[in-house]
């Protein structure tokens, strides 16, 4: 019967789980111009890693599920907070010059695991549709 | 060159916030942050007096030397009042380790580590969990908090898959019991022995916003403490998974400890203490869970509910000759709510329903109402 009932119970959270998932796919209006939504919460950001190409004007749109956290891109000067769950959106507007990968991370100390908080923007050296 | 950047804010209010930023990469600079969280609770188990207790006050430190090198530390005094037992109460050092970040896949980090075992051992400030106290599986099974000194690795190995490997200091088999299964046998850096080291691992998806799915093991030798030295096998396999999406948050987990040779651990123990401690072969636990704010955003804030079920059994395989003491067979049911004035703070209100296999001894019930913060 206790298995049953973590069987079942386990059916239901992962059906939820399939339910809710969506694209969260970046948008890319114009080859030059590339929209990406990225979420925070402890102590992840998803997506960890967005690929963009030089010249091109990154849009990124940064909510939290939780707590205030940062968002800093090493190397630069780009170092925001984002806002608590409920509380706002933090945009960042980068457009890389140079090909490479680009570290992110929370810069605003946020828990236990603040230290697992980092991404990566790949930079490449042309526009992803080959031009 | 650098990258031209500029960087906007949008607040709350709909107003714009915005600055140039300097084309050039800013030099790395060092920066200090402390934050912290509390618990404080009030427990009311049936047929005796309620109790008021300012379970854990915690500060965290941090310092980032340099872009690749930080410190973070965990200071936590539980229940108040230290007085040199743990009666008392406890002042430990959860976290002091240091980061060396030298690429996305592959990192360094020595110090006080917290074990990468679970859900809540590794992701435990209040208002990111229901319930007032934490699981009965992440406490008899998964000792959280759990943490070792050692050193170890932990990186992003690409589409949301991460991992830890860790080196630490083993438990140590003499403390181990029947009820709190291996929880009292933390060495927690305290002049630790590591004469036979223990290794812990854990690997985990977080590909998809709001869902995490790992898996953990943890294995040492831990019969250290006896004379001659018994190199008792200690396993913990763990698997969990976590999904919160807008209203919504559930969560599972299934914890299971094997104890080879946990006959001659109790010879031993029953040797050293003149009292056998009944110490199973194998302890299993596991928990569903399932939360809805069923208020979100209000201008007052958030309101959630939440439904619990734990199935804990740490007499649940028992060596040969031993008997299993029925009262540690539970099942906890769990309801409450939680309320959120704003983000980083929970009251949080439940009543436990417990119940274990035993005829004789019964299993407490509890009414149970805390308060948490984080800043």
């Amino acid at each position: 019967m206790k298995r049953l009932v973590l069987i079942a119970c386990a059916v239901a959270v992962v059906s939820a789980t399939v339910r809710s998932l969506d694209a969260g796919q970046p948008s890319s209006p114009d080859a030059s111009e590339q929209v990406v939504d990225i979420a925070a919460e402890r102590f992840i950001f998803t997506p960890s890693e967005v690929k963009t190409s030089v010249g091109t004007k990154l849009t990124i749109r940064l909510t939290s599920d939780d707590t205030a956290h940062g968002f800093r891109i090493v190397g630069t000067n780009v170092n925001v907070e984002i806002p608590k769950r409920s509380r706002g959106v933090a945009t960042v507007t980068f457009t890389p010059e140079q090909p490479g990968q680009y570290t992110f991370e929370c810069s605003k100390l946020c828990g236990a695991g603040h230290s697992f908080m980092r991404g990566v923007i790949v930079v490449a050296a042309t526009s992803q549709d080959g031009r | 060159m650098g990258p031209a950047v500029m960087v906007a804010l949008l607040g709350t209010g709909g107003g714009v916030m915005a600055q140039e930023a300097s084309p050039s990469p800013a030099a790395p600079t060092s920066s200090t942050g402390i934050s912290g969280y509390m618990d404080f609770h009030y427990n009311k188990p049936s047929h005796q007096d309620g109790q008021l207790d300012f379970h854990r006050f915690v500060l965290l430190v941090a310092h980032q030397f340099s872009d690749r090198i930080r410190f973070v530390s965990e200071l936590e005094l539980e229940h108040a009042f230290v007085e040199g037992l743990e009666e008392s109460g406890e002042l430990e050092l959860e976290q002091a380790y240091v980061d060396f970040l030298l690429s996305r896949r592959f990192n360094v980090r020595a110090g006080m580590l917290l074990m990468p075992v679970g859900i809540i051992n590794e992701r435990h400030e209040p208002p990111v969990y229901y319930g007032v106290e934490r699981p009965l599986v992440d406490t008899v099974i998964i000792p959280t908090t759990w943490f070792e000194v050692g050193a170890g690795v932990h990186g992003e190995i690409g589409r949301g898959w991460r991992y830890r490997a860790y080196l630490t200091s083993p438990l140590n088999a003499a403390e181990f019991s029947a009820e709190e299964g291996i929880r009292e046998g933390r060495q927690k850096g305290n002049r630790t022995n590591i004469g036979r080291a223990a290794g812990t691992g854990r690997l985990e998806y977080v590909g998809i916003r709001g869902l995490t799915a790992g898996g953990s093991v943890w294995t040492g030798l831990s019969g250290f403490e006896f004379r001659p030295r018994l190199d008792i096998p200690v396993r913990v396999l763990e698997a969990d998974v976590r999904y919160g999406r807008n209203r919504f948050e559930g969560r599972a987990e299934l914890a299971q400890v094997d104890i080879t040779d946990a006959d001659d651990l109790n010879d031993a123990i029953a040797r050293t203490t003149g009292v056998n401690p009944n110490v199973a072969s194998t302890l299993r636990g596991g928990y569903l869970e399932a939360g809805y704010r069923l208020i979100s955003g209000a201008g007052f804030g958030d309101v959630g509910a939440f439904v619990r079920y734990e199935n804990v059994d740490t007499q649940f395989r028992m060596p040969a000759g031993y008997v299993p003491l029925e009262q540690f067979d539970r099942d906890v049911w769990v309801v409450g709510g939680t309320y959120w004035p704003e983000p980083d703070i929970a009251i949080k209100v439940d009543y436990v329903h417990q119940r274990n296999g035993s005829s004789v001894v019964s299993a407490p019930r509890s009414f149970n109402v805390g308060l948490g913060w984080w800043f």
